[in-house]
């Protein structure tokens, strides 16, 4: 079911280059964005929140606030029906144990991180609710904190939860470590340390709640997770088929929009209110108060024999989990399992800690965990190669996983696993070496290989439904309940609709993100939209394709393995033919369903215990390999990236464009990783919320990334598609660094990789 | 007070606060939602207006300046119907995602090859730094831009 | 933003009027790509908005010797001016460093002079040319030396009720200019940047050197032991090395939370034998 479609003909739309239909109405501004839209007598809300990092809330005075001209309404903690919020997985439904974490919705007595919410306040006008926002009152008894989780773990530091710092800790280990080391001619040692950063989507958190004749709360926001409703409906103590969430086409998310944003507030304020409430956050909002990418401290020592092979590493990674747990258990585990890299590994450790600080609250952001190790693990391949005198791309080769190798967690690759490829892909893309352009500019180049999961950990037992079905002139309806994030995740769907059921793809119409009207999907995030929800329309498609042509054959008097249905037509082997919309009218008299609702339900494993056990703890992994050459500024140290080339292994490309666009807008975003992106807290207080401090690449910064797109079509996904969201945001960190090195003989092993830093390694600044 | 804005050719009388800004004007009293706000400082570009043909920020114009201006917005791009060709390049080339920088970039790339025609992709490059994106990494929007560019040229 | 009274004086007498009535409580409005952020920000709630855009204040002449500037001239207007090219090019190439292209559609020369970003470009620039800014207020005109306008950080010494309305420049004709500076993103804020102008005599003599930093500290400064060490030698790549020496030496910067004061140090020395380099290769051309 998962591989590739058994048709009797050539593919005509999977592999062509689609416009998507959500870009036409982008390039006219027709796109109604969460912020787009009002309501008659829609109020106003903004959040109030602590300026503290660590405090207790000793008075809360709402009154002269309540009181300011337009001022429908202001909540405290009190006024909340339900006032916990659980961060299950999203969507899932199944135990999940320590995954499981806890917040409130706004503070009651204990204040844990910068910006944690206070207060809501609805007004007739956002300036009005932003002044009475400001005069409500809150005395506030300042508590110490601990701003770093070293500091978090040590016995004497302050609680950030009664249940002590440390929020989870993972272990993976299988081999005799030791001995691996005592054998290997080299060991290379290294500390990594990477930084906070935030999704800086250009859409900020925004949305608009109602109540509709039904009495259902209704809120239209930009979210990657409709089934928050389910959140909403707790905190209200509504049952849940009384909330409806509707998603907006985002303006980005990159995981930022994965938890709860505005929609509980909303909720809220339009059930307290009984009026439409419309909540935009301000970029200076956004950055401050939304979870960022956890932040991690690795220590990688590897050991290897001169003959390249790896035979031991231990791993210790150190994350940062802020005030509140969010998604950060989970986000260990993907670091934990993916912390060795696509290699094959005879010993290997991994000992990964997270912990509880007063700084703002980290959770899912695209990679996900798998993201930073890649900084890590890659940095330690090029010591490797170094220490052996060997090429670094040699060292990755021969290391590679191959079809049948195991992870050190156990799960064993069950595809051909193409990073040789890659490394030649993408490395002789960079073409000719380009001269250093004046004497104090010198060039390198480097390499990185990365491994990223896509797919949910199998023993969530995802599913992801669809619902494809005709109208009686032909033109097809999809409903699926997936986000489209800006990455083309409902054309896909079109597309493969399309191609199964034999129309120009200008023929459907897809109504996505609902959760009263199309068929749940699971969250847009992990990279598993295209794989669950490409599947699920690919299952529908394929069903409903099925019943028509059985019905076809009934009318044509043929073996129902002669007829196929292209270009609105239903074809016999005998040359008799059949119009879709006679075919449609035919089966609106033989009482044959003209639609039909598919459920995809991943391959379920059984949890793996990480330290004991062994076994498969993602579907599939997505590999990639990226090629730099970066010019050093050898008397200022700026770098900067002249090129590029960014090789992945997508199974198929689906749509060849949107692709390349995911590559390269990831690539980019992880140069702002590399290079200038950074939450600088002092003491947990966040000194870069706006874009003038908090900087994301333009595209002067850039160059133009290559997208080489590797097909060895064995993925889960449709047509053996493979996710291609989150991977190629990781390996650019480590391939400008490796090339730096190459260019200056001095490595960076800490995040972002400013030109202070690189002065400072080349020994120019003098205090 | 009263203030007259011409958007997209089209002169329109409206009650504004003195301290709204063309994009809150724009946007809540008008109800076009061409422009979009990012970051209320002026430096993500996703609230570009043209004004007299140039690009500026309008979160960062008081409602009052921009009166008796001519303003453009993407949908004033648009001819009965027709896509603007820059329109068109963009959607051949794929330089659209998310789409909130879209028409940002669209109003600062066509503005600055009107008084740029043929420019090169570098020249491009430098035209559309002050308009931030997070989805595409910028080089499918620079192949849409050098398109037009050459065809602007041609044509 | 918090509501304010909004005012388009249509004279300099009445914008300066305004001024005196309302003091501290009145924001003068420009460009507005300074004053609007903390306006949108909700950092300042003025009572009063001064809109002086409609004030006859803008306008580029050359007379006697020295260039007049408009204060309501827009960066964008000095980025393409032909007689900039012509007569003062250092300052059209710092113009074009400015923000990004919105900013510089709508952003004025007197904007950016008394908003004095200690890393604004305009503010150094101005202290290198030796300009001259003109002010007006209710008790008259008078003009302030650019080393003594900018008084610290976002600081100068323009009175609550008083309008910068020009600046005049000596002219620099023969003199080769240039303005180095590193920031972290493209058109991002300078971390440090430089200005030279240099002048050489027919025999190849340095005899007017200029050097002027933004980034160093509250203000932007001129380093007299630099220009003094190129005066009357060659400008040699070991002169200018000297010269680039004693600016680092003579420079105090502070540190902030992105960038120490050690490494601002280490760039001014670059940046000023970079700058110094090529304004003399321009100065040398002249001949």
């Amino acid at each position: 079911m998962a591989d590739g479609v058994a048709l009797e003909r050539d593919l005509r739309l999977i592999g062509t280059r689609v416009i998507r239909h959500d870009a036409r109405d982008k390039v006219v501004a027709a796109t109604a964005y969460a912020g787009d839209w009002a309501m008659p007598g829609m109020l106003h809300a903004v959040v109030v929140r602590s300026p503290y990092a660590s405090a207790r809330i000793r008075a809360l005075d709402t009154k002269r606030a309540a009181a300011m001209p337009g001022v429908a309404t202001i909540m405290i903690a009190s006024d909340v029906p339900r006032n916990t919020l659980w961060t299950d997985i999203p969507g899932q439904t199944t135990e999940v144990g320590p995954l499981r974490a806890r917040l409130h919705v706004l503070a009651e007595d204990r204040i844990r991180h910068q910006g944690e919410p206070i207060a809501l306040v609805a007004a007739e006008t956002e300036g009005q609710a932003r002044d009475a926002a400001e005069a409500v009152v809150v005395e506030y008894e300042p508590l110490p904190g601990v701003f770093d989780p070293a500091a978090a773990l040590a016995p004497d530091a302050p609680r950030v939860h009664d249940e002590g710092n440390l929020l989870a800790h993972w272990r993976v280990s299988r081999g005799d470590v030791a001995a691996g080391f005592a054998r290997a001619d080299v060991v290379v040692e290294g500390e990594y340390v990477t930084q906070h950063v935030d999704s800086a989507y250009l859409e900020p958190e925004s949305g608009v709640a109602w109540i509709d004749s039904d009495g259902v709360v209704t809120i239209r926001l930009s979210t990657q997770v409709i089934e928050h409703f389910r959140d909403v409906a707790e905190v209200l103590a509504l049952p849940q088929n009384r909330v409806r969430i509707i998603g907006t086409y985002l303006g980005g998310g990159f995981g930022g929009k994965e938890d709860v944003t505005v929609e509980v507030y909303l909720g809220l304020l339009a059930w307290q209110t009984k009026r439409p409430v419309k909540m935009v956050w301000s970029r200076q909002e956004s950055l401050l108060s939304r979870a960022k990418r956890h932040p991690y401290r690795m220590r990688y020592r590897t050991g290897a024999l001169r003959t390249g092979e790896i035979v031991a590493q231990e791993v210790e990674l150190l994350g940062d989990s802020g005030g509140y747990a969010y998604l950060s258990a989970l986000v260990l585990l993907y670091s934990t399992v993916t912390a060795s890299g696509p290699y094959r590994l005879p010993a290997a450790s991994v000992d990964a800690r997270v912990a509880y600080t007063n700084n703002p609250p980290t959770s899912a952001m695209r990679g996900f965990g798998a993201m930073q190790v890649v900084f890590g693990y890659e940095s330690q391949m090029d010591r490797v190669a170094r220490g052996l005198g060997m090429s670094p791309l040699e060292v990755r080769r021969i290391n590679a996983l191959r079809r049948g190798d195991a992870l050190p967690v156990g799960q064993v690759m069950e595809t051909h696993v193409a990073v040789p490829e890659l490394i030649d892909r993408a490395w002789s893309a960079l073409g000719e070496p380009t001269p250093p352009r004046a004497p104090h500019v010198k060039v390198g180049r480097g390499i990185a290989c990365n491994l990223q999961p896509y797919g949910r950990i199998v023993w969530l037992h995802d599913w992801s439904s669809a619902w494809v079905g005709f109208e009686m002139d032909g033109s097809l309806v999809v409903r699926s309940g997936a986000p489209d994030v800006g990455g083309g995740q409902a054309s896909s769907l079109c597309q493969i609709a399309a191609e199964v059921l034999g129309v120009p793809i200008e023929q459907v119409s897809v109504h996505i993100a609902d959760s009263a009207l199309t068929p749940l999907a699971g969250t847009t995030t992990a990279s598993r939209q295209l794989y669950m929800s490409g599947n699920a329309v690919l299952k529908a498609s394929r069903e409903l394709r099925e019943q028509l042509l059985a019905a076809a054959a009934r009318m044509l008097d043929v073996d129902a393995a002669s007829v196929d249905m292209i270009d609105n037509t239903v074809r016999a082997g005998d040359g008799r033919s059949l119009t879709l919309v006679e075919l449609l009218r035919g089966c609106a008299r033989m009482g044959v369903p003209r639609s039909h609702l598919g459920v995809y339900h991943a391959p379920a494993g059984e949890p793996v215990d990480l330290e004991k056990g062994s076994g498969k703890v993602f579907p599939d992994y997505t590999f990639g390999c990226h090629a730099a050459e970066v010019e050093v500024d050898v008397e200022t140290g700026r770098v900067t990236v002249l090129k590029l080339a960014a090789a992945h292994d997508v199974g198929r490309a689906i749509n060849p464009q949107s692709v390349e666009g995911q590559i390269q807008g990831g690539a980019v975003q992880g140069l702002g990783y590399a290079l200038m992106e950074e939450v600088v807290l002092d003491q947990g207080i966040n000194l870069t919320t706006s874009f003038a401090s908090y900087l994301i690449p333009s595209a002067g910064d850039v160059p133009d990334v290559d997208p080489l797109v590797v097909e060895s079509g064995e993925g889960l996904g449709p047509f053996g598609a493979r996710g291609i969201g989150e991977p190629p945001i990781a390996p650019p960190a480590a391939a400008v660094a490796n090339a730096i090195e190459d260019a200056t003989g001095v490595r960076i092993t800490r995040l972002p990789i400013t030109p202070e830093r690189v002065a400072r390694a080349l020994g120019l600044v003098e205090e | 007070m009263r203030v007259s804005l011409h958007i997209n050719r089209r002169a329109r009388a409206v009650d504004v606060e003195p301290s709204s800004t063309l994009l809150d004007v724009l946007r809540d009293t008008l109800g076009i939602f061409d422009v979009k706000e990012g970051c209320g400082e002026g430096v993500c570009g996703a609230c570009t207006v043209l004004l007299d043909g140039r690009p500026v920020s309008s979160c960062l114009v008081l409602a009052p300046t921009a009166a008796h201006r001519a303003i453009v917005t993407v949908r004033g791009l648009e001819d009965d119907g027709e896509l603007h060709p820059l329109q068109q390049a963009f959607l051949r080339h794929g330089a659209v995602q998310c789409g909130f920088c879209t028409p940002g970039m669209l109003l600062t790339g066509l503005a600055f090859i009107e008084r740029h025609p043929g420019a090169d992709r570098e020249a491009l490059r430098h035209a559309i730094e002050g308009n931030l994106c997070r989805c595409t990494g910028y080089a499918k929007i620079l192949d849409a831009l050098e398109d037009y560019a050459r065809e602007s040229k041609r044509g | 933003m918090h509501a304010f009274d909004y005012v388009a004086p249509r004279s300099l007498d009445e914008a300066l009027g305004v001024l005196a009535e309302h003091g501290e409580e009145a924001k003068v409005l420009a460009g507005g790509q300074s004053l609007i952020p903390l306006l949108n920000y909700r950092l300042a709630k003025p009572r009063v908005v001064v809109d002086i855009n409609g004030l006859p204040l803008d306008g580029l002449s050359v007379a006697k010797g020295r260039l007049r500037l408009g204060a309501l001239t827009r960066h964008a207007a000095l980025e393409e001016s032909l007689e900039l090219a012509r007569y003062c090019p250092v300052l059209r190439e710092a113009a074009a460093l400015i923000g990004n292209v919105r900013v510089r559609t709508l952003g004025t020369l007197g904007g950016s002079l008394t908003y004095a970003d200690p890393a604004g470009e305009l503010p150094m620039v101005m202290l290198a040319l030796d300009a001259e800014l003109a002010i007006a207020g209710h008790a008259g005109r008078r003009t302030v030396a650019a080393g003594d306008f900018f008084t610290g950080p976002l600081t100068t010494a323009l009175a609550a009720d008083e309008l910068l309305i020009g600046v005049e420049i000596p002219m620099t004709r023969d003199m080769g200019g240039a303005v180095e500076e590193v920031s972290r993103r493209a058109g991002d804020f300078a971390i440090v940047a430089a200005t030279a102008l240099v002048r050489v005599d027919r025999r190849g003599r340095v005899d007017d050197a200029r050097l002027a930093f933004a980034g160093v500290g509250p203000k932007p400064v001129r380093i007299a032991a630099a220009e003094e060490l190129l005066v009357g030698s060659e400008p040699t790549s070991d002169r200018i090395a000297e010269a680039a020496d004693a600016a680092r030496a003579a420079v105090a910067p502070e540190a902030d939370a992105f960038v120490s004061a050690a490494y601002r140090r280490l760039l001014v020395g670059v940046l000023a034998r970079r700058a110094l380099a090529r304004a003399a290769a321009r100065a040398l051309a002249v001949h």
